[in-house]
């Protein structure tokens, strides 16, 4: 072996080499040819082996040689490389190629309970002033839910609560969530802040607007300043809250046996906005809750005495809030359960 | 109350729209729930004048007539009336008109002849009660006006509340008006004209229950022609909403709702010797009432009676044999006050309830009972003829005055938040005739009125005097005299202000736990349900549970007999559930029923019964239901249905967001409502104190109680537990440890076991058996088939081993997994396969 003949050799390894990359169809055929030829192995070395018959003098010629070689091989499987690569690459994103108008994978939820979330909707805007969650029996006694709200046996405005009785003596289906008044009033002391929903009855045919079964949320506020101009107050921000911040809201008189002033308060009609439509009875207004300061006799059967606290009860129908809100025109279709109706509230 | 404005007209002058009048009363606290037009339902229908009336060339019975109504040909009617002559004005309804009921009117031909048209009945206006008559108009009606025009009115409704029985009457509410406007109010005329004989010659009251009947007035009137009211007055009546009767009744009903004082007539030839009793019945005492029901009457029913027995029903109904009838000719006016009580007792009794027991139920100022036996006779005198006897009986001639509330000013203020000075309160009562002056020194104020009166010494000057009229029997208290200031002032001058009082403390939310079990639900895919918690006695009893679950902390056991509803309104509503189950299904059955497949719903609500002390308890509970698909199918799924592992899966988020152990269960085989080879009882617990938080029971409804459902689906899965903290509680905080530093090993086993070995038995064994270092132990593969026998299943479970402080050695991964083996076999029967 000679100078020549080396350097000759190294020259067609070269040649063949790049012929090769130039020629490789693919990253897998590259990486094969770069192992073929430069590997521990490969054909670079083998031709390298042939070194040691030189004479010394001419060995770093060959070594010089060898590496220039070694060079435009990489180089040029680097660059033969990058072609295929990003080819590669492309042909990839071409066949994982998708209708992306597909519809989603459906993702099950459940809703929540339009009467629920209306009193926890209701809940979440008295929470702002202070107001506390309480709850009291469903089956009740007479003489929390009649009697300790000033309400005797045979008044004639038991007729404004037509009763269910149970057969256990002295009980019966609370009519309204207002004996809760009673129960807050007895267990804790003023400054009280307390709300009270929950499920009533009545002994009422079923139509559109009445059931025998609904909710109720109470409100019950004593201390020994609280005036009929902060039940008012209150009022009109819960109205803001719940109907929007522009809502005109009246203040008039109503008639419960246990407040004294007792309150009607109206909202602007959401359907008509005021003239007067079929929704509001021509009225313009639209009634959404009963109120009034606490009747003295109450807060005497609270355990507190009238000369020193006064405060404010209001009551309303989540239900009600609800079907003025989203328009809902038939009170049924909260305890029917169609899903069709429930999944409305997403 | 319906109100016609005409009639209202009569004693206060309105000079506002009915619009502004309804608003006006509304915000004084008469609220008109409606304004409507009467006689609007007139359409086409005008003044006519009776040019000729012949007799039909081929019907004895019917008339021809010629109408002119202004202009125009005369009209050509065929009538059938016989009260009709020329010259008089009656209304016409044209061809194209439409009459009340929606009838229409058309042309038509009658036995031959054409009929341009139809001659109206008061009947058929629903103007009078006269309905074989043509109803003849004043001779000065104006030919060819619409008759709406003429007859119309404005009815208001006013809701009258309970309180104010005073305002249940015409009058009544024509003082509101006076207070909203500041007009004056004229009184109607009620002396009558006595040309009759002394009263005492004819008529005697003994009153022996004064405690029941306080007042009696009776007034004779004799030589009375019965026969229908004048038209305007029928037409009054028939606004205001009540049919007229005859004269005599009418004049008792007028009177009613005029004064707001109910009046009963007799034919005072059925009251032996004009001697009338009021007492209480004796058992044994029967009497057919006006409305031909013939009574037992108990002895807790006020009489009004003659010698002979009773005559009628005290303030509810009075009796058959002495009505007033065509051929009465004296009668007795009964002008009375009952104790409220009594009234609406009996009223209830015999579920009698009219427009008179109402207004007596409410309480009735005493000296109507005078005034409203006067206008009466004058009405009937005016209306029937006849003379009315001089003088009247009266079993308590004495009226007592006005009563006196005193009140402070500064308080009314103090209550209503506002700054009305003492002059512009005492204006303000003066606008509904309450009169005010200084208190004597030693006043005390009543500020309650209840079981126990609370009354409150003057301490200063401030105290005024309010005289209440008599008719005012609502005002009391301090109170009331506070909200009569606010309702005359208007509740828009009370500011709107924010509360300046001291917050109360801190409460813990006790529905935390309710809304975070209903929201861990809803993540899980499932829709919220509320069912009634009134079912029917049948499907209460079908559908409660045999035994309770294990019992829970805090939470009430679901035990104890059902409470029924003794006033249900129908059977289907009459019981009160103790499981939530029956109204989940009926939830799905609607939805079945209507198109909806894959169903997953639940309810978070209560159950309900009585215990053997004769208390009521409530408890809450967590119901599930699902039907047909967990998973629903889309373009790239198949659709999964809904088991068992759902249920179980459903049980466990919730356990862990309340931060409990992973749930246990245990196979149930004896729930008459479950499937027994696909139900269990399932239990989660504290991790740290072992105790139960969750217990209930899941599993497939039973095939047969799913067959007595009307439901077409092969399966329902249903779940009901009780939660800690359901009730009011909160949910437990979360203690946090810092994610492992050191990496973990898995391992995974493949058990070979009978099919009849719980799965969670091989669980708990490996867990107990894998030593500290066993972080999760997961079945993520179940094998059935060859090489295995039919009997048996492969169970392949995930092991990961876990230190805290360390990297694992694979010796000691090895010896954990070699004993858990060991165990395995030695402790199931098993088999590994390698």
């Amino acid at each position: 072996m000679d100078l020549a003949q080396l350097t000759q050799d190294l020259e067609d390894l070269r040649a063949d080499a790049v012929a090769g990359v130039d020629g490789a169809a693919d990253v897998a055929t590259l990486e094969a040819l770069e192992l073929d030829v430069l590997g521990r192995k490969g054909r670079l070395t083998s031709v390298l082996r042939g070194i040691g018959a030189l004479p010394v003098e001419d060995r770093p010629r060959v070594g010089a040689v060898a590496n220039a070689v070694r060079q435009a091989v990489e180089s040029a499987i680097a660059e033969r490389g990058t072609v295929l690569r990003a080819g590669a690459l492309e042909a990839r994103l071409r066949s994982e190629a998708i209708d992306v108008t597909m519809p989603g994978r459906p993702i099950r939820r459940g809703t929540l309970h339009p009467s629920i979330e209306a009193m926890s909707e209701i809940a979440a805007i008295f929470a702002q002033f202070g107001f506390v969650v309480y709850e009291s029996p469903e089956v009740e006694d007479d003489l929390t839910n009649f009697q300790k709200l000033n309400i005797p046996p045979d008044h004639p405005a038991r007729d404004l609560w037509d009763t269910l009785y149970v057969d256990i003596p002295g009980l019966l289906l609370r009519t309204h969530t207002s004996p809760g008044q009673i129960r807050v009033m007895e267990s804790t002391k003023p400054p009280i802040r307390a709300l009270l929903p929950g499920r009533c009855f009545r002994y009422e045919a079923v139509d559109a607007s009445h059931g025998f079964e609904f909710f109720q949320v109470e409100g019950l506020m004593i201390d020994e300043g609280v005036t009929l101009g902060d039940l008012r107050g209150l009022l009109d921000q819960f109205a803001h809250a719940m109907f929007g911040a522009g809502k005109k809201t009246r203040f008039r008189p109503g008639y419960y046996p246990f407040t004294e002033p007792s309150v009607a308060f109206d909202v602007e009609c959401l359907v008509c906005g005021g003239p007067g439509c079929a929704a509001c009875g021509r009225s313009g207004w639209m009634t959404i809750l009963g109120a009034g300061m606490v009747h003295p006799v109450v807060l005497q059967y609270g355990g507190l005495d009238p000369e020193r606290y006064q405060g404010f009860a209001f009551g309303m129908g989540p239900e009600r809030i609800k079907m003025l809100r989203h328009g809902i025109t038939d009170l049924r279709l909260f305890l029917e359960n169609d899903l069709r109706f429930l999944e409305q509230f997403r | 109350m319906r109100v016609p404005l005409s009639w209202l007209r009569d004693y206060v002058d309105v000079e506002l729209t009915p619009e502004q009048l309804a608003e006006r009363l509304t915000l004084l606290g008469m609220e008109v729930k409606g304004i409507e037009r009467f006689g609007s339902d007139w359409q086409n229908v005008v003044v006519g004048e009776l040019l000729s009336v012949e007799r039909h060339p081929r019907a004895d019975r019917l008339s021809l007539t010629r109408v002119t109504i202004g202009e125009g040909e005369p009209l050509d009617i065929v009538c059938g009336a016989t009260n009709i002559a020329v010259g008089q004005r009656v209304p016409v309804a044209l061809p194209g008109a439409v009459l009340p009921g929606d009838r229409r009117i058309e042309r038509t031909e009658k036995m031959g002849v054409v009929s341009n048209g139809m001659l109206c009945s008061g009947d058929e206006l629903r103007l009078t009660s006269d309905a074989d008559g043509i109803l003849i108009l004043r001779p000065d009606a104006p030919v060819g006006s619409a008759l709406a025009d003429l007859y119309g009115d404005v009815v208001l409704d006013v809701d009258v509340k309970p309180n104010r029985g005073d305002a249940l009457s015409i009058v009544g509410l024509a003082r509101e008006v006076a207070a909203a406007t500041g007009a004056v109010i004229r009184w109607p005329e009620t002396d009558p004209d006595e040309s009759g004989l002394p009263v005492e010659n004819r008529l005697s009251v003994d009153v022996r229950d004064s405690l029941w009947c306080p007042r009696f007035v009776g007034r004779w009137i004799d030589g009375v022609s019965v026969g229908p009211s004048p038209d305007r007055i029928q037409m009054r009546l028939q606004a205001a909403g009540m049919r007229p009767i005859s004269n005599v009744v009418d004049a008792s009903n007028y009177v009613m709702l005029e004064l707001g004082k109910p009046i009963h007539i007799f034919d005072a030839s059925a009251v032996a010797d004009g001697r009338i009793v009021v007492r209480r019945a004796v058992t044994g005492e029967r009497l057919e009432t006006l409305d031909h029901v013939v009574r037992d009457l108990d002895p807790e029913t006020l009489l009004i009676a003659d010698e002979r027995g009773p005559l009628g029903i005290a303030g509810v109904m009075g009796g058959a044999s002495s009505e007033v009838g065509e051929r009465t000719t004296e009668v007795i006016v009964e002008s009375a006050i009952f104790d409220p009580v009594a009234i609406r007792r009996t009223g209830q009794r015999y579920a009698l309830r009219s427009e008179a027991s109402l207004r007596f139920e409410k309480g009735q100022e005493v000296r109507l009972a005078r005034i409203g036996a006067d206008r009466t006779a004058r009405l009937i005198a005016e209306w029937a003829g006849g003379h009315v006897a001089t003088g009247r009986v009266d079993s308590a001639p004495d009226e007592p005055g006005p009563g006196e509330v005193a009140f402070r000013p500064s308080r009314v203020n103090r209550l209503l938040g506002t700054a009305f000075s003492p002059d512009e309160q005492r204006d303000l009562l003066a606008r509904v005739g309450i009169d005010t002056r200084v208190a004597p020194v030693d006043t005390s104020i009543v500020v309650s009125n209840g079981t126990q009166p609370l009354a409150v010494p003057a301490a200063g000057a401030d105290v005024l005097l309010a005289v209440v009229p008599t008719w005012r029997r609502d005002i009391a208290i301090e109170a009331d005299i506070t909200e009569e200031i606010a309702r005359v002032r208007g509740y828009e001058h009370v500011p709107s202000t924010v509360p300046a009082t001291p917050m109360p403390e801190f409460r813990a939310d006790p529905l935390q736990v309710r809304d975070a079990v209903r929201e861990t639900l809803v993540g899980a895919g499932l829709t919220e349900s509320v069912t009634h918690a009134l079912i029917s006695a049948a499907q209460e009893e079908r559908f409660r549970w045999d035994v309770d679950a294990a019992a829970v902390d805090g939470e009430e056991r679901a035990e104890g007999r059902p409470i029924t509803v003794t006033n249900p309104l129908s059977s289907d509503h009459a019981v009160l559930r103790q499981s939530l189950l029956h109204g989940l299904l009926s939830t799905v059955a609607t939805n079945v029923r209507r198109g909806r497949v894959d169903i997953a719903v639940f309810e978070v609500g209560k159950g309900y019964a009585r215990r053997s002390d004769d208390t009521a308890a409530e408890w809450w509970r967590l119901g599930i239901a699902l039907e047909g698909a967990f998973e629903t199918a889309a373009w790239n799924r198949p659709r999964r249905l809904a088991d068992v592992a759902d249920l179980v899966g459903i049980i466990a988020a919730v356990a862990q967001r309340l931060g409990l152990a992973r749930p246990e269960t245990v196979s149930l085989v004896d729930e008459p409502l479950l499937h027994p080879g696909r139900a269990t009882t399932v239990v989660a617990r504290d991790s740290d104190t072992g105790r139960i938080a969750i217990a209930g029971r899941l599993g497939e409804l039973h095939p047969a109680v799913l067959a007595e459902l009307d439901v077409r689906t092969e399966r329902i899965l249903v779940a009901e537990v009780a939660i800690r903290g359901l009730a009011g509680g909160s949910v437990p905080v979360v203690r946090s440890v810092p994610p492992p530093r050191y990496p973990a090993v898995e391992r995974d086993i493949a058990v070979v076991a009978d099919r009849a070995l719980a799965a969670d038995r091989i669980d708990a064994t490996i867990r107990d058996a894998a030593g500290t270092l066993l972080t999760e132990a997961t079945l993520f593969d179940v094998y059935r088939g060859a090489p295995l026998d039919v009997d048996e299943q492969s169970l392949a479970f995930r092991l990961v081993f876990q230190a805290a402080d360390r990297t694992l050695v694979e010796d000691e991964v090895d010896a954990a997994v070699a004993t858990v083996v060991a165990r395995l076999v030695s402790d199931l029967g098993v088999r590994i396969r390698s």
